[in-house]
């Protein structure tokens, strides 16, 4: 893309005793919208918070534009956050939490450049009606923050941040407190706003579809790790580990063995695939996304299955299917009663072979699916890691 | 059914707030009384609030109050808060045991508290006097004061210390309450945590920083049992002057205070109040806090100021308090502890006016609990003036310094009689100071014989109409009297005999209660017609019931001296003995004399007052009041002081007391 803006060096962090960061590596390019994306726990936070000043880390460097600055406070740097709920100051209103920045800003005096003088009031006024303008909160500037609704709260937010004019915009899980149909507009806005300002963009979040609309590049943590960095194509395609490969959509994840290249056994079936590299008859991990299974009549089948579970999702049915006891949830536009035996069929494009990894074992059996534990799921509690 | 219950909680509820109000209306209605009684009603006046402005006893303790509440609220708010704020942000573990033990001092019985820090500040005192010998020994460019003792700064230490768990509570639940990320937003919109602080949790927390502060000066303002134990002799809070006051009477110059006490109180909540429920009505737009001082701050020199003012404030509170608890070295001034509306204040305006010697004058509530002061060594006066049992005692103990009559010319004033009493024969250690006796006063609208006898506080005739003293001296010495035993007997016998007398009154039921100073009250209101007190204040009864008399039973009563005298090591004996002097004058005798009515020890004074009396007040002394204040020879010879007894006697004394069971 272009050029390097951070680097993230080898970053440890643990809070009581307990590693939150495990040598992490990253840069991250100018102009870039970048997503840490991970379940709670995993690191994305304080990452955010480290590069932001909050969290110094215990180890490592951080690295701006090739300076090094660990011991730069966040005012100086030229980065500014989103927080998550906000962070809105109440006794200020819109105006002047926009304004809050601009009005901490120095410069040097244009008539004694010796001194430091504030910024002229009119161009606080002017910047401030800009960014109201473009964040589509036009004659909203008198208002009481807590009189706003959440996506404006959330404009606000952006506006007091942007006004600033940051190399850099961290954004901690900001759609996180809004309803779904909110949180979809809001996910165009952000990259439409993105686009428009020209900066980069560090969001974190938990959620991977919001990862995979708005980012140019992912970085999927867990336990303090970076478990693969790609765009959202590569990720989602071409996962590097159960890990990730469950964390992104859903996959079906089968132990097999890589009889030689593009050639995949599981269940003592061979299935061409694309992929290769593998040493021969090594064992591998084989996913295989929902979507790309076909249901064909039994004698046609690769494998053969009974459906356990039928579920309507609108635009298809997601079927459970038990193949010898390891469960596969299948989506497909035909319906399938429960108890029915069905066979499936895979194309070579819909294998993923990948290599063993401490995941493997952990991820892609559906056994327990259900809807209920689809939804708890989706409501993850604040990260630990910032708690102090 | 339902109907019914709702009358009765709202009768309930009437009744609460009844009790609850009733007690303080009678108080502002009975301070805007022309008498001084507190139960008969003798028309409106505003005289009591004219005199409360003119007491300057009350006016300096309000002073001395306002000042350290006000400073002690300051240092606790501040301090308070940012305490708060460091609570708030450790993890949850710590916070809690924090915050218990930020809770403790709350639940803690104040007069633990009280006597813990005076116990502290003694040996803390103790500590400096040896730190500083050796200080000033080893280095000649700062002379620190030796010697320390409690006043002001003690005072204000102890009030910030129990102010700031107040403040800690109000503010902690606004932190809470405030979104974690707020102070982060700030610093990442270009703020400094100090800018943070100002810009952004302030006006957070502001409503928990004024209910703190406001809860913090109520206490202060209210606070009288740990005052009473860390104020020493140098300083007097209103609670304490009240206190001391109530000793001898409520006089209605406490309700007038008291009135505006609670009018003050009442003014500040109201104020409060109004402005949360404007601020909650209209959530108007708060002006954001002052942005010139953060300002200034941040600029480079700005910084180095803030880092140095942190340390000079923190060097200048130490270097106050030390001043201030030392400063009464410095200061010409004279400790003096008497008992409550025991001189005229004119006197002390007078002295101070003659002398450039300032004097705090405090008072305390009898012989006994001024012994324990000094014992304790939280009673750090030069002069006091105990009565002639005590003197002997305290002359025992070696608690006494000689006094320089050299200084003290007015001593010959003293009239011959009342020299080289029993208790400093050798007239070494006392200057009198005024004599008195005590009688029976009796109503004689209900009791229509006169009494001559002390058979009246024994007879089943006036059961349920008589008052005797709570305190086990007089009241033996009243049954002792009548059974014709010296009052300093030492004989069991006769020692049981005298209780036995007073045990079967009272199973009689002769004694409607045994009393102090709510004689007053109850004689004046005609709700007693029996009583025994001194002689002075029977006049001032009198002045309110003219019903009442009073009498010396003819079996002889006791009489009692009060007397001047010096403690050891007082540390400001030259103006011990100026003071002394000047009380003895024969001007200071009189106008005292005229103001308690209790009688001059100053012969010049014995004798001018009729008409000294006639020329203030236009009208001639009535000779039967003059000879209540000055008991005439014949009677004084019927008469007998008490004397030290020994302590297995007083230890029968208290046991006997005990039995009593009052």
């Amino acid at each position: 893309m272009s050029k390097e803006l951070i680097r993230l060096r080898d970053l440890c962090m643990a809070y009581d005793d307990e590693l939150v960061l495990d040598h992490l590596n990253l840069y991250i390019n100018d102009k870039e919208f970048l997503t840490l994306l991970g379940p709670s726990g995993c690191g994305k936070t304080t990452t955010l918070r480290i590069i932001g000043g909050f969290t110094t880390p215990g180890s490592g460097d951080v690295l701006f534009d090739g300076v090094r600055i660990n011991d730069v406070p966040p005012y100086k740097r030229q980065i500014n956050t989103v927080f998550q709920k906000y962070a809105l100051f109440p006794h200020l209103n819109v105006f002047e939490n926009i304004a809050f920045g601009l009005r901490m800003q120095r410069r040097a005096d244009p008539a004694d450049p010796k001194r430091k003088t504030k910024l002229p009031e009119e161009e606080i006024r002017r910047r401030v009606l800009e960014m109201l303008e473009a964040v589509s909160l036009k004659g909203f500037e008198n208002r009481r923050t807590d009189a706003l609704s959440g996506g404006q709260q959330q404009r606000v937010a952006i506006a007091r941040a942007l006004v600033n004019r940051p190399k850099v915009l961290l954004l901690d899980e900001p759609l996180g407190a809004l309803d779904l149909k909110l949180r979809k507009d809001m996910q165009i806005e952000l990259k439409r706003i993105q686009q428009q300002v020209g900066i980069t963009f560090i969001y974190v979040t938990h959620d991977q579809e919001e990862a995979l609309t708005m980012s140019d590049t992912i970085v999927v943590m867990d336990k303090g790790t970076i478990q693969q960095i790609g765009t959202p194509e590569d990720i989602y395609n071409e996962p590097k580990n159960a890990f990730v490969a469950d964390f992104i959509g859903e996959s079906n994840i089968i132990d097999g063995v890589m009889l030689r290249d593009q050639l995949v056994q599981m269940y003592g079936r061979q299935f061409p695939c694309l992929d290769g590299g593998f040493a021969e008859n090594e064992p591998v991990d084989v996913v295989i996304r929902p979507e790309d299974i076909d249901i064909v009549p039994v004698e046609q089948g690769q494998l053969t299955g009974v459906v356990t579970n039928v579920t309507f999702k609108g635009m298809q049915y997601d079927i459970i299917v038990d193949f010898r006891g390891f469960k596969w949830l299948i989506q497909t536009t035909d319906h399938s009663p429960v108890g029915a035996r069905i066979g499936i069929k895979i194309d070579p494009d819909g294998i993923h072979v990948m290599k063993k990894s401490r995941y493997s074992g952990m991820y892609g059996d559906y056994s327990s699916f259900s809807d209920e534990y689809d939804e708890l799921d989706a409501v993850e509690p604040e990260e630990g890691g910032d708690e102090t | 059914m339902k109907r019914q219950r709702r009358t009765a909680s709202r009768v309930l509820m009437a009744l609460v707030f009844l009790f609850l109000y009733a007690p303080i209306f009678l108080l502002i209605i009975f301070s805007f009384n022309r008498g001084n009684s507190n139960t008969v009603w003798t028309g409106f006046s505003l005289d009591w609030y004219r005199s409360l402005f003119q007491n300057r006893l009350i006016m300096r303790s309000v002073y001395t109050t306002l000042l350290v509440s006000l400073l002690a609220t300051a240092i606790a708010t501040v301090a308070g808060t940012f305490a708060a704020i460091g609570f708030y942000s450790l993890r949850r573990r710590s916070r809690t045991v924090l915050n218990t033990v930020n809770s403790i001092p709350m639940m803690n019985a104040d007069i633990v508290t009280g006597v813990a820090m005076c116990l502290f500040f003694v040996a803390f005192f103790t500590f400096w006097g040896d730190f500083s010998v050796w200080f000033n020994g080893v280095q000649h460019v700062v002379v620190l004061p030796g010697r320390l003792t409690l006043g002001f700064g003690t005072l204000l230490i102890a009030h910030v210390t129990f102010n700031i768990p107040y403040v800690i509570l109000s503010v902690g639940p606004k932190l809470r309450q405030m979104d974690k990320n707020l102070v982060d937003a700030a610093q990442d919109l270009g703020c400094t945590w100090m800018q943070a602080f100002w810009k952004v949790i302030l006006p957070e927390i502001k409503p928990g920083i004024a209910s703190g502060a406001l809860t913090a000066f109520t206490m202060s303002v209210d606070d009288f049992i740990i005052s009473y134990f860390t104020a020493g002799s140098s300083s007097s809070t209103l609670a304490m002057t009240i206190y001391g006051m109530t000793k001898k009477r409520v006089t209605p110059e406490i309700n007038a205070v008291s009135t505006l006490l609670f009018i003050t109180v009442l003014f500040l909540l109201v104020i409060v109040n109004l402005r949360e429920a404007r601020a909650e009505r209209s959530g108007a737009e708060r002006r954001p806090v002052s942005r010139k001082l953060t300002q200034l701050l941040d600029t480079p020199r700005g910084r180095v100021f803030r880092r140095g003012a942190a340390v000079v404030l923190a060097a200048s509170f130490l270097a106050a308090v030390v001043l201030l608890t030392g400063a009464t070295n410095a200061q010409p001034m004279v400790n003096v502890c008497s008992w409550g509306e025991y001189i005229d204040e004119d006197l002390i305006t007078q002295f101070e006016e003659e002398t450039g010697i300032v004097v705090n004058y405090q008072t305390a509530e009898s012989n006994e609990a001024l012994y324990s002061l000094l014992k304790s060594g939280a009673g750090d006066y030069d002069v006091v003036v105990p009565s002639d049992y005590m003197i002997s005692q305290l002359i025992e103990e070696d608690m006494l310094s000689e006094l320089d009559y050299g200084q003290i010319p007015n001593y010959a004033l003293i009239s011959q009689r009342f020299k080289g009493l029993t208790y400093d024969p050798q007239e070494r250690y006392t200057v009198p100071y005024a004599w008195g006796t005590v009688g029976i006063i009796y109503n004689t609208s209900m009791i229509a014989e006169p009494i001559t006898s002390w058979s009246a506080l024994f007879d089943s005739k006036y059961a349920g109409n008589v008052l005797m003293f709570r305190n086990s001296r007089d009241a033996m010495a009243t049954a002792l009297s009548y059974l014709g035993y010296s009052l300093n007997t030492t004989v069991e016998t006769e020692l049981r005999e005298a209780f036995q007398l007073l045990k079967d009154a009272k199973n009689r039921g002769v004694y409607q209660s045994f009393v102090m100073d709510e004689i007053f009250q109850k004689l004046e209101g005609g709700n007693a017609a029996i009583g025994v007190y001194y002689a002075g204040d029977y006049l001032t009864m009198q002045e309110n019931n003219e019903d009442l008399a009073f009498v010396i039973p003819e079996e002889g009563s006791n009489w009692f001296m009060d007397a001047m005298c010096v403690l050891k090591d007082a540390p400001h004996y030259d103006e011990a003995m100026a003071w002394i002097n000047f009380i003895a004058s024969t001007e200071a005798n009189l106008a005292n004399m005229d103001y308690i009515w209790y009688a001059s020890p100053n012969q010049e004074a014995l004798e001018q007052y009729p008409a000294y009396y006639e020329e203030l007040y236009g009208e001639p002394l009535d000779p039967e009041t003059y000879d209540i204040i000055a008991a005439p020879p014949e009677i004084l010879e019927r008469c007998e002081a008490y004397l030290v007894l020994p302590p297995e006697t007083r230890k029968l004394y208290t046991d006997l007391w005990t039995e009593l069971g009052i």
